[in-house]
């Protein structure tokens, strides 16, 4: 017997080089004796040979045969279809997918999987810049439909949802899914790491025929998808801004973040007044929470009672209980 | 590169298959340096590549795969099959893609550079994904890089939560990286005379020094472990509403389970590093009462006494018991 290496090369070859599809017959025949010849025993370790070949991305095509040899199944590899397009790569541009791979933290082997195509190295360069870029499995296949426009059928803590996905969106350390949503007919976002089984390509993501739907014009997702946890979703009331006392330990901090045009007056103790957004009501309560007792909301009294009333939800400290 | 056991025939493969393309193309190339390229031993490249040799079908029994070493060389004759690499797989395509993004949202990144010409030829054969990455930079990412870039040596105000106060010291940055929503530098910090990571919205102050430190290369954290992974930090564990994981999911955790069934609807415990009580108090202020601290008993009643010292600035007395 052949080292299981040397058999899976030999087999790549065999139809990579055909002219016409081959059986398993045919192929044990060529490969003699690399096949078993019990034909159980052959047809399960081909088997087990071609899952190798398909999972790692080599497009088997596979026909029933007609004439003398009807019913049979024959194989072989389309060379247009299994190899790689020139990509035309300066070795500037080269260099460049290197270090934008290293840049890209990912923590799998993907990226130099396919630098490798490229022609490039795993020599890693040394970086001064560089971004956590999380992976999940579910991704790939989320992106190959947006690209040839197929609907997907997924299911997201436990309910099943189909989108016409539109974007994926890195933003604050997750990725985010848009697209219209076919049960809802609105646009929705979906946390991609909460889509159920979203480590597991095969169990997490069905997609659909292609050209299954238009993405409107000029669709912009940054456009859709507010950066700021504050604005996003439905407002709770006609309440959109509110005002927060922040003290003079956190004023820099805070006037760091909102930005200098949300600072509405600077008081002589060094504390500030800001203009913040409260359209999500559970956002900005967690943001203003962050700052403990270094701030306060000022008003609207109805964004301020909310505050107090969730404070005052945890019952009376341990000491005053006592 | 830290070696591991045997490599299965999958693996060797696929290596295989963008080896002898890369081969091809150069007719011949030192053992070292193809074994430096594609992340093998010395001896591991030996054995694939007198493997491959040994491949074989009729009628080109010797000559399918022409390859062969001799005196620390690899040489190759007229290839026959392998000329061209694998297509890319889709899971390789969207990492190159969304890798290439991401390096586009860094500082210093040229968008007409060789950087964006590639990132246009990948997404024309790839197609239009629709990724976009957004790594939301402030201008203190872009001055710190800058420093970075040239070994300048900074005096920065620092606030570190877990003491609550702010400190001046001088840093030297040596690496800028976005992760998890934050930004944060890797630097030498020249009060505690060690290299250390600081997060940039915490920096409350920047100025220069006028010192320019040799440049030195630093190794990235590792982006799964880096922030919590000391055994001897304090560890809580929390009892609370399922609907509320998502608000520690975003820290590193010990472990998450789901508890049994019980009258008052689903819950979790988890357990999870504390790298400051400040941390842990704020955390628990934004869960909410239905939140409970389990161990240690020290912080069983944390979330009322924070809510309740915040009360006292709306001047609002805490409810009696």
């Amino acid at each position: 017997m052949a080292e299981p290496l040397e058999r899976l090369t030999n087999l790549l070859a065999l139809l990579l080089e055909t002219t016409a599809p081959v059986t398993l017959e045919q192929i044990a025949f060529e490969m003699s004796p690399q096949y078993p010849t019990n034909e159980s025993a052959r047809r399960g370790a081909f088997e087990r040979d071609k899952g190798v070949l398909r999972d790692l991305g080599i497009p088997i095509e596979q026909t029933v045969l007609g004439g003398s040899e009807a019913g049979r199944t024959a194989y072989r590899i389309d060379r247009r279809r299994y190899e790689l397009a020139d990509l035309d790569l300066s070795d500037d541009e080269r260099r460049a997918l290197q270090l934008a791979v290293a840049a890209a933290r990912s923590g799998d082997s993907l990226g130099q999987d396919g630098l490798w195509k490229l022609g490039v190295g795993s020599e890693r360069p040394s970086l001064a810049v560089a971004a956590t870029v999380p992976t999940f499995a579910v991704l790939p296949p989320l992106s190959a439909a947006i690209a040839v426009r197929s609907s997907v059928a997924f299911t997201y803590r436990g309910t099943p949802r189909n989108l016409d996905p539109y974007g994926l969106l890195l933003r604050d350390g997750y990725w985010y899914v848009v697209g219209r949503d076919h049960a809802h007919d609105e646009l929705r976002t979906y946390r991609v790491d909460r889509i159920d089984n979203a480590q597991n390509p095969d169990a997490s993501v069905i997609a659909g025929a292609s050209a299954g739907f238009e993405r409107p014009s000029g669709f912009d997702i940054r456009a859709v998808f507010p950066s700021d946890p504050k604005l996003l979703g439905e407002p709770a009331s006609q309440i959109t801004r509110a005002v927060v006392k922040v003290s003079g330990e956190r004023a820099a901090l805070v006037s760091a973040e909102v930005g200098d045009d949300a600072v509405l007056a600077r008081f002589d103790d060094g504390s500030i007044h800001v203009q913040v957004p409260c359209v999500n009501r559970d956002a900005f309560r967690n943001w203003v929470l962050g700052l403990t007792h270094f701030a306060e909301v000022v008003s609207p009294p109805e964004v301020r009672d909310d505050v107090i009333s969730w404070l005052t939800s945890f019952g009376p400290p341990v000491a005053a209980a006592n | 590169m830290a070696r591991r056991g045997p490599r299965p025939a999958h693996e060797r493969l696929k290596r295989l298959l963008v080896m002898l393309p890369w081969l091809m193309e150069r007719g011949e190339v030192a053992i070292a340096e193809m074994a430096a390229h594609f992340s093998l031993t010395e001896s591991e490249l030996v054995a694939d590549i007198e493997l491959a040799a040994m491949c074989g079908l009729p009628p080109f029994v010797d000559e399918l795969i022409d390859v062969f070493i001799d005196e620390g060389m690899v040489f190759t004759g007229v290839p026959r099959v392998f000329t061209r690499p694998l297509r890319l797989t889709a899971p390789e395509g969207f990492s190159l893609l969304a890798s290439s993004r991401a390096a586009m949202a860094l500082p210093g990144a040229d968008t007409d550079g060789p950087l964006g010409r590639a990132l246009g030829k990948l997404a024309k054969a790839l197609g239009d994904d629709g990724v976009v990455v957004d790594l939301g930079r402030p201008a203190m990412v872009d001055r710190v890089a800058a420093a970075a870039a040239g070994g300048v040596r900074l005096s920065i105000t620092y606030w570190t939560p877990a003491r609550d106060e702010a400190t001046e010291r001088q840093v030297t940055p040596r690496m800028v990286f976005a992760d998890g929503g934050h930004w944060y530098m890797v630097a030498d910090d020249h009060r505690s005379d060690s290299e250390r990571v600081f997060r940039l919205d915490r920096i409350l102050e920047v100025g220069d020094t006028g010192i320019v430190d040799p440049m030195r290369a630093v190794a990235p954290p590792d982006p799964q472990r880096w922030m919590n992974d000391d055994p001897d930090i304090d560890r809580v564990t929390i009892r609370l509403p399922t609907e509320l994981t998502w608000m520690v999911e975003r820290y590193p955790i010990d472990s998450l389970t789901a508890d049994p069934t019980s009258t008052t609807g689903a819950s979790c415990t988890v357990v999870m590093p504390v790298t400051s009580e400040e941390w842990l108090r704020r955390l628990l202020l934004r869960m909410g009462p239905r939140a409970e601290v389990l161990t240690p008993q020290r912080w069983a009643s944390l979330a009322a006494d924070t809510a309740s010292r915040v009360l006292q600035r709306y001047g609002v007395v805490s409810p009696a018991t």
